[in-house]
């Protein structure tokens, strides 16, 4: 029980020693420390120690000591090619990826939504992939794009189609990957617009319909507005998670072939844990963290417009 | 209430130190393949033999190498043996993660490792390169050989082939004939590791390297080079569609299943050849060295190495158990566990060499003499990566051979600074 805010503790609630005392005065800062020092265990210190690292050239070897380079590791950033490369692909893969999920989750929601609302075994089934490890789905699509061996090659081939190189070939592989996590984070939009779809007033659609409103200016005027808060907050999260793909592309190609799939999340884990310059994958790290605060800021600026 | 809580913490504190107590003796730090379940076993009959406990920790292979990494750079002391791929020797040895050897063997009463290793399995042990002091003890000989079907390249005019070109020309008739489901060659072209195992040996048979003898420049972008690019490049023509993802694994298992007549592999997947339940070719893969190109063939040797980790606190116990794990008579039961040896008594013991499952042994041992280390340097693994890159650039054909023995040379200048 907590005491109150400003009285003085005239009797204690309960019998006790001092100890025990001491913890009902304490109560708030104790309830609050473990939370408070995961925090700055895991959260607060990993962050000043990555800026402290991506100033410094940091070696392998633990006797050689930290050397300061200032701006440095950041400067490289501009000749870096692999660096470049890296950008470019994650830009690709970002709005080609959360494009498409988008698109194909408010459109099965639209669809649900209006005409088979009673099939809650068809959303269930629609939620699997989502649910799954990302590591479960790279393995999955890993199989199902084997060239010999694939299923969809199997089918190509009944089909009397050409088969294709999915993850091997420079031109397929990025679509590749970008169909993968389509279909693992479609039901995560579909999910999120079918809950906004469901908060929808009824009342604007009568007066729309009594006005004689098309279903697309109903959907334009009506439901966009409406469901901009939500739409907002997936794409916020989806870009969020993009730009931090890793699974898909470790698993599938390995940023291959000729660099076509190489995004900054594998390309920090290569700087970082193969070429062990941990002070240069700290200052792409924080690269990649600067642009997602100001995309979230963003968005969260157009979700408090939309409100 | 806080008083009992108190007393839970201070008993669950005391279990916890009295586990930590009673934790290993030895930790090691190994793949999670054929390798790591060797020394597991091993690690278990250790146990039990002198009541030393050995815990093992098992990774996937690009892990073992961060995990031992990171335990060198933090001096966290929490591995005291790593199971180690041989080219990452001068990472772990230059950036003081590996224990020099040399007084544990003369407080053992011993000059070094026995005459019975094979030499070129000792010689990666030693850093630099063959003549520097030991830094660990060879425990798995892998080398790269050459397996092929050899009725079908009958079938294809070539018995046995010996160099690159009778390799070209089975390889194409066969692929030619197989209608897009059978080809002469299977082709390990994934980005990075598997792209550049798969060149070196070719890179190798044509005379070339990374660097010249005396590492003062970088020889990437030379005649030698070319052809050997030109021989990669063919054989890539005559594999299936998609090989620029694949990796051993896809590779072993084209052959396996019967669907690829030849390809540069790893020895352990004579295990999966030869077993029924994995394989349609049990009895039918021959296996031999690295053909010919313009010089000898020249397999990519990549042997698992047992390292004794500077900041470990049972540095004496890990050594016993180093020298225990790669005796004859030890190195004799890693290969009955489908681990290839490391000794020459091994690999000619006939208990092993009369049986089938071991008939590729006098071709291993000739492939581990004549094999070639992946270049000795600290920074090989980056080398490796940029390497990858061209060469995948070359195989998907996003840039020319011309072009991308250029740039790899470029890049490799700019890491090594060796121009």
């Amino acid at each position: 029980m907590l005491k109150s805010e400003s009285g003085p503790l005239t009797a204690p609630l309960r019998p006790g020693g001092g100890l025990e005392r001491w913890a009902e005065r304490h109560l708030r800062v104790l309830m609050l420390a473990p939370t408070v020092l995961i925090l700055l265990g895991l959260t607060i210190f990993p962050s000043i120690y990555m800026f402290y690292a991506a100033v410094h050239k940091i070696s392998p070897n633990p006797d050689v000591p930290w050397d300061f380079v200032g701006p440095g590791n950041f400067v490289r950033l501009l000749s870096d090619q692999q660096f470049h490369v890296a950008l470019l692909n994650t830009v690709v893969f970002t709005v080609s990826a959360v494009t498409a999920e988008f698109l194909l989750g408010l459109g099965l929601a639209l669809l649900l939504d209006k005409y088979i609302r009673r099939m809650t075994f068809l959303k269930t089934v629609l939620m699997i992939p989502m649910m799954l490890p990302p590591i479960a789905v790279a393995i999955t699509w890993k199989i199902i794009y084997e060239p010999q061996f694939g299923v969809l090659n199997e089918i190509m081939y009944r089909l009397g189609l050409p088969l294709q190189a999915w993850a091997g070939d420079v031109d397929l592989a990025m679509f590749s990957i970008i169909v993968a996590d389509v279909w693992q984070w479609t039901p995560f939009i579909f999910l999120l617009m079918l809950a906004g779809l469901a908060s929808l007033p009824v009342e604007p659609y009568e007066a729309a319909e009594l006005d004689g409103a098309s279903s697309w200016r109903q959907f334009w005027d009506l439901t966009v507005p409406f469901l901009k808060p939500v739409i907002a907050i997936a794409l916020l999260l989806r870009v969020m998670d993009a730009l931090r793909l890793f699974d898909l592309v470790f698993i599938l190609t390995g940023g291959g072939p000729a660099d076509r799939t190489k995004v900054l999340s594998l390309y920090i884990y290569q700087v970082a844990y193969r070429f062990a310059d941990v002070g240069y994958a700290a200052a792409i790290s924080l690269f990649v963290l600067f642009v997602t605060i100001v995309l979230s800021t963003w968005f969260m600026k157009r979700m408090r417009l939309a409100e | 209430m806080l008083r009992r809580l108190f007393f839970t913490l201070a008993i669950a504190t005391s279990v916890l130190a009295l586990n930590g107590a009673a934790w290993a003796d030895i930790t090691i730090l190994v793949p999670s393949s054929s390798e790591g379940d060797g020394l597991r076993a091993a690690a278990a009959d250790y146990s039990k033999l002198k009541g030393t406990k050995v815990e093992i920790v098992q990774a996937p292979y690009a892990n073992v190498f961060e995990q031992g990494a990171n335990a060198g750079a933090t001096k966290s002391g929490v591995f005291d043996i790593i199971l180690m791929d041989d080219p990452w020797i001068p990472f772990f040895a230059e950036n003081g993660h590996l224990e020099d050897l040399t007084a544990y063997f003369k407080s053992a009463g011993m000059e070094g490792p026995d005459s019975d290793f094979l030499s070129k399995s000792l010689a990666i042990c030693r850093n630099p390169y063959n003549t520097g002091p030991y830094v660990c003890l060879p425990y798995v000989g892998n080398a790269q050989m050459f397996f092929y079907d050899a009725a079908k390249y009958k079938e294809a005019g070539v018995d046995a082939p010996k160099t690159w070109d009778d390799v070209l020309k089975a390889g194409k008739a066969l692929t030619d004939s197989g209608g897009g489901r059978y080809f002469g060659y299977v082709f390990r072209g994934g980005q990075g590791n598997p792209v550049v195992a798969d060149f070196m040996p070719i890179f190798w048979s044509y005379g070339g390297d990374l660097f010249n003898a005396d590492r003062t420049k970088v020889t990437i972008d030379t005649p030698e080079g070319a052809a050997a690019m030109k021989t990669f490049m063919a054989l890539r023509d005559i594999s299936p569609k998609g090989v620029e993802s694949y990796n051993a694994n896809e590779v072993g298992t084209a052959l396996a299943a019967g669907a690829a007549a030849s390809s540069i592999n790893w020895p352990n997947w004579v295990a999966t050849f030869e077993d029924p339940s994995q394989s349609k070719m049990v009895g039918k893969i021959s296996y031999s060295t690295i053909p010919a190109g313009t010089k000898p063939g020249s397999s990519e040797i990549g042997h698992w190495t047992m390292g004794i980790m500077a900041a470990s606190k049972n540095k004496q116990e890990a050594f016993d158990f180093t020298v225990w794990a790669t005796s004859a008579e030890q190195i004799k039961i890693s290969a009955t566990r489908g681990n290839p040896p490391v000794r020459t008594s091994v690999f000619t013991d006939p208990e092993l060499t009369s049986q089938e499952k071991f008939r590729h042994y006098p071709v291993l041992m000739e492939a581990i003499q004549a094999s070639t280390p992946r270049p000795r340097h600290p920074k090989w693994p980056e080398i490796e990566n940029a390497f990858g890159i061209e060469l995948s650039k070359a195989v998907a054909g996003t840039s020319t051979p011309e072009e991308a023995l250029k740039n790899a040379q470029d890049a490799v200048s700019r890491i090594t600074n060796i121009y």
